[in-house]
C-alpha cells in the first residue's frame, strides 16, 4: 500500500453506490406507482382451480374462462386459489400476480385498447397446467 | 464497530423498513396509469444502465490488459523486477 494512490478506487466505489442507489429508488418509484389502485376501481375476484379461471363482477355476475370488462375503467382483481399455486397473467397488460389458496393477492390494470387478449396460468399447477387458459375482452 | 453495524442491520430489518413502508403505503388512491408503459420504461431504463455499465467495465478491463502487458513499449518495470527481491 506504501504510497500509492487510491483515489480510483474510491471513486469506483462512489460510481458503484450511486448506481445502486439510483436502479433501487427507480425501481420503488414504479412499484410505487403501478401498485397504487384508483379510488374507483371496479372489483373482479378471480379463482384459479385446476385448470380454469373463474370471474364473479361486483353485480355478483360469474365467468369461467372468459372475462369482458370496459375500456378505460380501471379494474382491481381480488385472486385467490381452491387447489395448488396458480399464478394469474394477461401478458398483453403486464398483469401477473399469484393465486395462492388461503390467501387473496390484489393486482389492478385499465385497459386501454378494446380487442381480445389471452389469460394465462404462469405458474406450473398440474398435468393440464398448459391449458388453463381465458380470453379478456375489452369493449368499448 | 462490528457489533454497531450489527446492531443496525437488526433494527432496520425489523423497525425501520416495515415503518418506512408503513407510511408510504398510507397515501391517497393512485391515479390511472398504463401498466404496459411504466413498467417496459423502466425495462428499457434497466436495460440501457446495464448495457452502460458492461461496456464500461468490460473497456476498462481490455484497456488494461493491452496498457499493462510486458510487450507494451510503455511498460516499466517495478521495483521489484528491478532488485529482482521479492
Amino acid at each position: 500500500m506504501g504510497g500509492h494512490s487510491n483515489w480510483p478506487e474510491w471513486v469506483y466505489i462512489g460510481v458503484v453506490i450511486a448506481l445502486m442507489v439510483w436502479v433501487g429508488a427507480e425501481a420503488w418509484n414504479v412499484e410505487r406507482l403501478v401498485e397504487h389502485v384508483p379510488e374507483d376501481a371496479k372489483i373482479i375476484k378471480v379463482t384459479g382451480q385446476q385448470w380454469f379461471w373463474t370471474f364473479e363482477h361486483e353485480d355478483g355476475t360469474k365467468e369461467i374462462g372468459e372475462l369482458h370488462v370496459k375500456k378505460g375503467v380501471p379494474y382491481k382483481f381480488e385472486i385467490e386459489s381452491k387447489d395448488v399455486i396458480h399464478s394469474f397473467n394477461i401478458p398483453d397488460y403486464v398483469v401477473l400476480m399469484d393465486a395462492v389458496p388461503g390467501r387473496v393477492n390484489t393486482v389492478w390494470f385499465l385497459p386501454f385498447d378494446e380487442g381480445e387478449y389471452p389469460i394465462q396460468c404462469r405458474e406450473y399447477c398440474g398435468l393440464i397446467h398448459y391449458n388453463m387458459r381465458g380470453t379478456l375482452y375489452v369493449e368499448g | 464497530m462490528r457489533k454497531i453495524i450489527g446492531l443496525y442491520i437488526v433494527l432496520s430489518t425489523l423497525i425501520i423498513f416495515p415503518s418506512i413502508q408503513y407510511v408510504f403505503a398510507a397515501e391517497e388512491p393512485g391515479e390511472y396509469l398504463d401498466r404496459r408503459v411504466e413498467i417496459w420504461n423502466l425495462f428499457f431504463r434497466m436495460m440501457t444502465v446495464a448495457f452502460v455499465v458492461g461496456a464500461v467495465v468490460s473497456g476498462t478491463l481490455i484497456w488494461l490488459i493491452w496498457r499493462f502487458r510486458e510487450s507494451n513499449p510503455k511498460a516499466k518495470r517495478t521495483p521489484y523486477e528491478k532488485s529482482g527481491k521479492w
